[in-house]
C-alpha cells in the first residue's frame, strides 16, 4: 500500500465546556454539545491549533514520503481555508499577498451542504501541491465573519464549521518513482507512478536478457 | 462467472426494545464483517488462492450533529451516528493522520452512502486497494455519538424498528479462478486491474494461443491497446480530463 488517497476532516464541535482533543474525534451526546466559536479573522491550525480535533504535532513528511494535496474543502461559506507548505501560504492576491484562502462558497463541505455545489473546484486543485519530504504543511481556517457558538438545537450540520483535505501519500518505494518524476518534469499522479514502473520493469526485462558476468556469478559467497 | 462486480453492505437497525448489549460502544472500532452488531458474516474476508479482489469505493451513512435527533413518544426516530471507516488489510489500517498514525478513516461527510443531491461525495478511492491470495481484509467503523449514553440519560426508551443507525457500503470486483491469475499477471506488468483490462488480456492470451506471454512487444501492445481503451472509455463516460485528449 505504497499510494494512498487520504483524507482528514476537521471539526469544532466539542461536548460542552471542552475546546479541543488530541489525536481523535471527541465522542459526543446528544444536548450536551457545542461548537467552538470561531472570531473574525483569527486564523485556526487544523492540525496544531486550540480547536476541534487536533494532533500532536504538525504535517511533517519523512524522508520516504510525498504528498499530492490535490482537495480541499470547508465550511461553512464565511469560512476560508488557506495551505501552508513551510512558511509558504498558497492562496495569494493578485499582487502576491497571500490571502484568507479559499471559501465554502466554491468548495463547500460537504458538497451539497444546505444546497451549495462545488462546481468549479470539481477536480480539486490544479495543479496540486507537492510536498516534498521534510517539508512542514498544515491548512489554516479563517473566519471572514464571526462564527458564533451554537448550543442546543441549533448544533446542526449545517451550523458545524469543518475543512476537509484529501491528499495522495506516496510512501516508500514508491517515494523514489516520485523523485524521479518530478526531476524528468512529470507531474506525480497515480497514472505516471504506474507509468514509470511499467517502463523499470521493461528495462528490468531487456537486463535480465543478458547474461550474468563472470565476476558476479562467480563471486565467493562471505560470510 | 470469472469477473463479479460485488457489493457489501452493513446495516445497523433499530430492534425497537432498547438492550444496550446490542448497539456498540461510541468511540470503539468494529468489524462489519465479523464485528457484533448489525448484520454480519461468520468468517473474516480472506482472499482465496484463486482470487483477486480490487476494492473500488467504500462509504457510510452521513451525519455528525447528534442533537439532529428526531424523539416521538419516548422513541427514537431519527439519529445521526457521526462514524468513520478504516480498511484493514491483515493488520495494516490503510488511511493515516497526517503525522503518520493509523486513524479511524474517512468520514460519511467525505463519502456518503446513501449519497443525495445534499450529501455527494468529495472522497473517491483512487487508487483502488488490491487484496490479492493469502491476504484478509476488514471494513471498520468507529461511531462517535454515543447512542447507549442517550438512553442513559433518558433521551428514548426504545428505537423504531426499520431505523437504520449506521450503514456501511463496500463496492469491489472479485477476480476468480483463471482471472485471477490474469489479474496478478497485470499487477506484475505494473498495468492497473480492471474488468477491461483482464477481459483484454485474457484475449489477447487466446489470439496469441498462450505463447510467448512475456516478450517485449506483446507488453507494449497489450499496454498501449489497454490505455487507448480506457481513454475511449473516459471520454464515452464525460469524466475524461484534459490528458485524454493530448497525444501519447
Amino acid at each position: 500500500m505504497a499510494v494512498r488517497r487520504q483524507a482528514h476532516e476537521w471539526r469544532n464541535v466539542m461536548p460542552v465546556g471542552e475546546t479541543k482533543i488530541l489525536n481523535s474525534h471527541p465522542v459526543l451526546v446528544p444536548d450536551n454539545v457545542r461548537t467552538v466559536p470561531l472570531p473574525r479573522g483569527i486564523p485556526v491550525d487544523i492540525f496544531v491549533g486550540d480547536i476541534g480535533n487536533t494532533l500532536d504535532v504538525p504535517g511533517e513528511l519523512k524522508a520516504f514520503q510525498y504528498i499530492v494535496l490535490d482537495a480541499i474543502a470547508v465550511w461553512p461559506q464565511t469560512l476560508a481555508a488557506q495551505i501552508y507548505v513551510n512558511t509558504t501560504r498558497y492562496f495569494q492576491r493578485p499582487d502576491g499577498v497571500p490571502h484568507e484562502g479559499i471559501t465554502g462558497n466554491v468548495v463547500p463541505f460537504p458538497n451539497g451542504n444546505s444546497g451549495i455545489i462545488n462546481f468549479d473546484y470539481r477536480e480539486g486543485l490544479n495543479p496540486p501541491l507537492y510536498i516534498a519530504p521534510g517539508q512542514t504543511w498544515g491548512i489554516e481556517v479563517t473566519p471572514i465573519e464571526d462564527i458564533p457558538e451554537y448550543t442546543g438545537s441549533d448544533v446542526t450540520d449545517a451550523n458545524i464549521a469543518f475543512c476537509y483535505v484529501k491528499y495522495l501519500l506516496v510512501d516508500g518505494v514508491d517515494a523514489l518513482v516520485a523523485k524521479a518524476l518530478i526531476d524528468a518534469g512529470w507531474e506525480i499522479t497515480v497514472e505516471n507512478i504506474e507509468k514509470y514502473k511499467e517502463l523499470l520493469v521493461r528495462n528490468n526485462l531487456l537486463a535480465a536478457l543478458q547474461e550474468i558476468p563472470e565476476s558476479i556469478s562467480e563471486r565467493k559467497r562471505r560470510v | 462467472m470469472g469477473i463479479r462486480k460485488e457489493l457489501y453492505e452493513w446495516e445497523l437497525l433499530g430492534r425497537e426494545l432498547f438492550v444496550v448489549n446490542d448497539y456498540p460502544n461510541a468511540g470503539q472500532e468494529y468489524s462489519i464483517f465479523t464485528g457484533q452488531y448489525g448484520t454480519s458474516i461468520k468468517e473474516p474476508a480472506t482472499c482465496a488462492e484463486d482470487e483477486f479482489y480490487v476494492i473500488d469505493r467504500i462509504s457510510c451513512k452521513s451525519g455528525v450533529s447528534p442533537n439532529e435527533y428526531i424523539v416521538d413518544g419516548g422513541t427514537l426516530t431519527k439519529w445521526n451516528p457521526n462514524m468513520f471507516i478504516q480498511v484493514v488489510i491483515n493488520t495494516t489500517g490503510y488511511y493515516r493522520d497526517p503525522q503518520n498514525v493509523y486513524s479511524a478513516g474517512i468520514s460519511g461527510m467525505a463519502s456518503p452512502y446513501p449519497m443525495t443531491a445534499y450529501r455527494l461525495k468529495y472522497y473517491d478511492l483512487w487508487p483502488p486497494i488490491y487484496v490479492t491470495e493469502g491476504q484478509t481484509w476488514d471494513i471498520r467503523y468507529t461511531l462517535y455519538n454515543d447512542l447507549r449514553q442517550a438512553y442513559n440519560n433518558g433521551l428514548f426508551t426504545d428505537i423504531q424498528g426499520d431505523l437504520v443507525l449506521a450503514q456501511v457500503f463496500v463496492d469491489y470486483t472479485l477476480y476468480e479462478g483463471t482471472d485471477a491469475v490474469l489479474a496478478k499477471k497485470l499487477v506484475s506488468l505494473g498495468v492497473p486491474v480492471t474488468v477491461d483490462s483482464v477481459m483484454w488480456l485474457r484475449q489477447l492470451m487466446l489470439k496469441s494461443k498462450g505463447m510467448r506471454m512475456d516478450t517485449y512487444e506483446f507488453y507494449l501492445k497489450a499496454k498501449k491497446i489497454i490505455r487507448e481503451k480506457e481513454k475511449k472509455k473516459r471520454i464515452m463516460q464525460g469524466i475524461s480530463t484534459v490528458s485524454d485528449y493530448e497525444d501519447g
